[in-house]
């Protein structure tokens, strides 16, 4: 939407994250007729968490699908569709309904290119809802993000904030390889300014250093990015600068931005929702660590969820990691 | 020419079958495909179809015997000539050879026929045996570490261009962090030596920091750690770090936990200097530098054994005072790197030339810079030697652990009443610092009056040995 | 269990049959062919030519030049007859076992079997003849399909998708969600069910209940059960069914009923849970005896013609055994393409990485 001045006409609005991945959604259905958007709800509700309000509306039910209950089904015929051509946008309800779906997305998504020597492209966005911190019962607060990293063929993106929401859904549903697209589900109600004809945007698969800082680097996604944030304010009171990156994609991962950075302030702590425990998080030590190690004044750390199912909401508190977990990390860092 | 058929995986897990029945013999015509033989795998017959035309020239397994996978069962003469025909040049679907120059053959090219190294299993070829010797490599490996302290890498003393961040909060220090590179046991040694890595070159790859790097840097005599006055400047800074850091730390922490008492006493030690002239002349001292500090040093051993409590500490967390039956005797030295008080390891089990031979040993590692950080751990007493700098005594703080530290002053000549006459002897001031919590002041006394008392008859540390 | 899904030598009632195992034309009420002699030559010369590859290819397993192969003995008349009621805007998504069906769309058997020799996982191009690749996960492509259809559907095309699968494959929760997705959204697809009583060793009573194809009534939508091993009802069947589709009526189940005479595949010994009787039994029912009965009774055709079949089977046997033996092992670099569309960094880096690996040792003579 645009806001008319008396002399310039300015695309920068303020939207929730909710609303930009919205608008990044229209956007891409006005200008592609094969884009598709399915899922449950996702039509005449306009989605559990409003995000594809208005869709059905605009562009029809032919394009905007309300599916039956079953995740397999959506990613299946998904498979089906963009073998026919389409370009479908899947959304799974909640992050930990998206394990019915995982044997079409590791079995044929992700294999299927392989498996014709190329010659069949499968450009299917998954948009996956994630994390926790919104009090709900089990199964609506998971991380499952390395399943998805750990299966070569696929590509995992996460965004953080709004305006990189708004872009990125765009980027990935133009992507020509199948993308699984984490939205930080707790921040979908975060607002900020959103150019929505900004076109010098940062590639899909780059990280952004958000915050710049000579002591430690701080790295996350989705929504640990404004905890760690918030985490990097709190230590200027302890005279720490903190430099905190959005890696924006897992997989695959901007090594450039992260080795410069570690290279720089030589210490290192990972952030994520999910358990530390053959997390996300282990991989960036270890190649953090094969990378940097003559920089290293420090063994990277990593904060992250217990080696335990998801807790009910009454304890997600604590199981979360929050801004004092993050910086006794960083002052962990500092005792080597 | 000849072919042979070797016995194949027929996908059963089957290792071995056994031949049931042939369908040929030795001059029989047979086609591709025909049936030839019956082998019993585990729990079935399976026939297996001949991969060749032509004459069976030799059955080379019998009815009845059991022959393992890859064994050549049959042999065929199939009337074509002995050159093999080449391989057909690759169908359009395969991959394009990788760009490489030279002949580089990557991997094995496997052929059609499974390689009899396959273990088989239910579904596919089955699993191939591992190998056992490495296969032969042209160029030397690759160096472990592989790239160095990174592709493209300079220490970088920037932040990164602005461009990048959308809305950077600003960073609250400007200082900016010199990185050093260097691998984390060569950080610790850094670490345990006092060594500060801005300050070393590094001699490694790529400018890194080894541990070589790390002991020559704490042998040498120190740079002036000074940062330059400008002419006319009214104060001059000096950073604090390394042994200085050290040492202060460690003396604030004694100073502040232990309430200190020293208590004096001024003795004639000329007979001392005379035994130290006499004792040089021995052989047994040869090797080592005798001084007076020899004698002082075996004195305060003796009188440790006669007050044990002496060479103490106090365990505020156990709640308990431990008194330790051995001294290993700290020896404070003045370096170029600072003071350092390594010590002797067991020093009450050492004989006079061993112990000399120790002394000599530790203040010459300490003044090369050569001390390591088990040397200055776990000394139970201490010995300063101020009077190196000639002042006649000083109140020494207590070694952090320790329950006393004995100073001792320099010797000059000083008049003495000797039987009543007043004469020039050779004179020293001893200065024992205590633990108060530990040592009372009657202990303290009795310990440095022996002490005293050998020091002014070397005799006597004779008598009670 | 009380029911017998049956194995017994009678055929069991509602099932389409309009030519018997002895080779006699029988009516149907609602199911006609209309062939002309030509055109029933040229199915019995498909039922051979692929008994032949598929023949072929068993023995070059046996020989070590395949890991494994699928057999489709038995169920060569299902595929003709259903392959050749295609259109070339149909879509064809099979399981692992359709090569009947690819020599219908003219995939060249040689592609088959590069799967099987390992040489890669499939590598066709769905597109080139509309036969999408082989699906190894059970069930799987009957999503897919359904997705295609609905594809079709907002394309407007006159095509439909048919897919095929086993009797096992319909206790899989991918089938029935996709049975679900095709009467909800009323798709044009066929489901085409080689029932052939086995899935590996259970036998179908372990799959179901009923007979499969009245499944498809408690989802909405038509079933129908025909003899699998008669082409001319499989292929007068399978036309109804795409034309259906095609015309916007939805999907259809079609249970072919089949036996499959070899094992499930070349590592399975079905000796150790069928018995000899009931393959004796289906060898009188085979699909290719009958036909060649038809002709010769009829005088559609001499002992010419079929020697001259033979003759064919024989070449292409031979062609197919030959074609195979040179396929060339793929270059380990082959590991690294077409993993992904675009670029994709950290592969590049593996790839090189790799490359400098393999250039550190000495070449093999």
């Amino acid at each position: 939407m645009t806001v008319t001045t008396a002399r310039t006409v300015t695309t920068v609005t303020t939207l929730t994250l909710a609303r930009a991945i919205n608008e990044g959604l229209r956007k891409a259905m006005e200008e592609n007729p094969k884009v598709l958007i399915m899922g449950e709800d996702v039509g005449k509700l306009g989605g559990v968490f409003r995000v594809t309000d208005g869709l059905q509306k605009d562009f029809g039910e032919s394009r905007v699908i309300d599916t039956p209950l079953a995740e397999s089904g959506i990613i299946g015929t998904a498979v089906g569709l963009a073998l026919r051509g389409y370009r479908p946008v899947c959304e799974i309800q909640f992050d930990g309904f998206v394990f019915p779906a995982m044997d079409q997305i590791v079995t044929q998504l992700a294999k299927m290119r392989l498996r014709s020597l190329g010659a069949i492209k499968l450009p299917v966005v998954v948009r996956v809802p994630c994390g926790g911190g919104i009090g709900a019962v089990e199964h609506h607060s998971e991380s499952p993000e390395v399943y998805f990293t750990h299966t070569a063929g696929l590509r995992v993106v996460a965004c953080a904030n709004p305006a990189d929401a708004y872009t990125m859904i765009q980027q990935a549903i133009a992507c020509d390889d199948p993308v699984i697209f984490f939205e930080p589900k707790r921040r979908y109600w975060d607002k900020a300014e959103v150019d929505t004809a900004a076109t010098d945007v940062l590639p899909l698969h780059a990280a952004r250093v958000v915050r710049q800082g000579s002591d430690v680097t701080l790295l996350a996604y989705g929504p640990m990015v404004k905890t760690c944030l918030e985490a990097a304010t709190a230590a200027e009171e302890d005279g720490r600068a903190i430099e905190v990156i959005d890696l924006r994609s897992l997989n695959p991962l901007d090594t450039e931005t992260i080795f410069e950075s570690v290279r720089r302030t030589g210490r290192c702590v990972v952030v994520h929702e999910a358990p530390v425990y053959s997390g996300f998080g282990a991989e960036l030590a270890a190649r953090i660590t094969e990378a940097c190690f003559y920089h290293l004044e420090a063994p990277v750390l990593r904060v992250g969820g217990f080696s335990t199912p998801y807790p009910p909401s009454r304890l997600e508190e604590h199981y979360l990691p929050d801004l004092d977990r993050v910086l006794d990390a960083v002052d962990r860092t500092f005792t080597y | 020419m000849r072919r042979e058929f070797k016995l194949p995986d027929v996908g059963e897990g089957l290792t071995e079958a056994e031949i049931v029945r042939w369908h040929v013999k030795p001059g029989d015509q047979v086609r591709l495909n025909q049936t030839i033989v019956e082998i019993e795998t585990a729990k079935a017959v399976v026939e297996l179809p001949c991969p060749f035309e032509g004459v069976v020239t030799a059955l080379m397994a019998e009815e009845g015997q059991s022959v393992d996978v890859g064994t050549p069962i049959i042999a065929v003469d199939d009337g074509a000539a002995e050159a093999e025909p080449s391989r057909a040049t690759p169908v359009e679907d395969t991959v394009p050879k990788p760009p490489a120059e030279g002949a580089v053959e990557p991997g094995v090219h496997g052929g059609p026929a499974p390689k009899q190294e396959r273990q088989p299993v239910l579904v596919g070829y089955g699993v191939k045996t591992g190998a056992t010797k490495r296969r032969p490599r042209r160029a030397p490996a690759p160096p472990p570490g592989g790239h160095g302290p990174g592709r493209g890498a300079v220490p970088v003393q920037a932040p990164p261009p602005a461009a990048q961040v959308p809305a950077p909060a600003p960073a609250p220090r400007t200082a900016v962090r010199v990185v050093t590179l260097a691998k984390p046991p060569v950080r610790k040694l850094a670490k345990d030596l006092g060594v500060d890595l801005t300050t070393v070159k590094g001699t490694g790859p790529g400018g890194t920091i080894t541990r070589d790097d790390v002991h020559a840097a704490a042998s040498a005599p120190a740079a002036a750690p000074r940062v330059s006055a400008a002419p006319g400047a009214r104060e001059e800074r000096v950073p604090i770090k390394g042994v200085r850091r050290a040492t202060a730390q460690a003396m604030v922490a004694s100073a502040f936990t232990a309430p200190h008492v020293t208590e004096f006493l001024q003795v004639d030690v000329t007979r001392t200097v005379e035994a130290v002239r006499a004792l040089r002349e021995l052989p047994d001292y040869a090797e080592a530098k005798v001084s007076p500090l020899l004698l002082v040093a075996k004195a305060l051993l003796v009188a440790v054994r006669r007050h044990p409590m002496i060479n103490s500490s106090w365990d505020e967390a156990a709640g308990e005072i431990v008194i330790k039956h051995y001294v290993n005797l700290g020896i404070a030295v003045a370096t170029p790197r600072g003071l350092l008080v390594p010590n002797i390891k067991d020093a009450h089990a050492l004989t006079l030339p061993e112990l000399a031979r120790a002394l000599t040993a530790l203040t010459e590692t300490a003044r090369a810079g050569r001390t390591q950080p088990a040397d200055m751990s776990g000394g139970t007493i201490t010995i300063t030697n101020v009077g190196v700098f000639g002042v006649d005594v000083g109140t020494p703080i207590l070694n952090p652990g320790e329950a006393a530290i004995l100073a001792v002053g320099q010797i000059r000549d000083m008049p003495w009443v000797v039987d009543g006459q007043v004469v020039p002897r050779k004179v020293c001031t001893l200065a024992l610092s205590f633990d108060h919590r530990i040592i009372d002041g009657e202990l303290g006394s009795l310990f440095l009056r022996d002490v005293g008392a050998m020091l002014e008859d070397p005799l006597r540390a004779l008598a009670w040995s | 269990m009380t029911f017998d899904a049956s194995r017994d030598a009678q055929a069991p009632p509602e099932l389409v049959q309009l030519l018997t195992p002895e080779g006699e034309r029988v009516d149907h009420p609602d199911y006609d062919i209309d062939l002309t002699p030509e055109e029933i030559r040229g199915l019995y010369r498909d039922l051979v030519l692929v008994r032949r590859i598929d023949l072929e290819a068993v023995s070059l397993q046996r020989q070590g030049e395949l890991g494994i192969w699928a057999s489709l003995l038995g169920q060569e008349a299902a595929q003709i007859g259903s392959g050749r009621a295609l259109t070339d805007a149909d879509m064809a998504f099979p399981t692992y076992r359709e090569h009947g069906v690819a020599w219908c769309r003219d995939v060249d058997p040689v592609k088959l079997l590069g799967l099987f020799r390992g040489v890669s996982h499939g590598g066709w191009d769905p597109t080139e003849h509309n036969f999408h690749l082989y699906t190894i996960v059970i069930g799987s492509q009957t999503l897919h399909a359904v997705g295609y259809a609905m594809g079709i559907q907002r394309d407007g095309a006159e095509a439909a998708a048919i897919v095929y699968f086993g009797d096992g494959a319909t206790s899989q929760g991918d089938v029935n969600e996709s049975f679900i997705w095709a009467s909800v959204t009323n798709a044009p697809v066929v489901f085409f069910c080689q029932n052939n009583q086995w899935a590996i060793s259970e036998p179908l009573e372990k799959q179901t209940r009923i007979p499969l194809y009245r499944r498809a009534s408690g989802f909405g939508f038509p079933g129908i059960r025909v003899d699998g091993n008669d082409v001319f009802a499989c292929l007068a069947v399978t036309r109804k069914a795409l034309a259906d589709a095609r015309s916007g009526q939805g999907p259809t189940l079609i249970e072919a009923y089949t036996y499959r005479m070899g094992a499930h595949t070349t590592s399975d010994d079905p000796t150790r849970y069928r018995v000899a009787e009931e393959l004796e039994a289906w060898k009188l029912k085979d699909p290719i005896e009958r036909v060649k009965a038809y002709l010769f009774k009829n005088q559609l055709a001499d002992q010419a013609f079929f020697d001259a079949i033979d003759a064919e089977a024989e070449a292409l046997g031979r062609d197919v055994r030959k074609r195979c033996l040179e396929m060339p092992d793929p270059d380990p670099m082959a590991i690294f393409q077409h993993v992904y569309a675009e670029r994709h960094p950290l592969l590049e880096e593996e790839r090189e990485q790799f490359a400098a690996y393999l250039a550190t040792f000495e070449s093999e003579a």
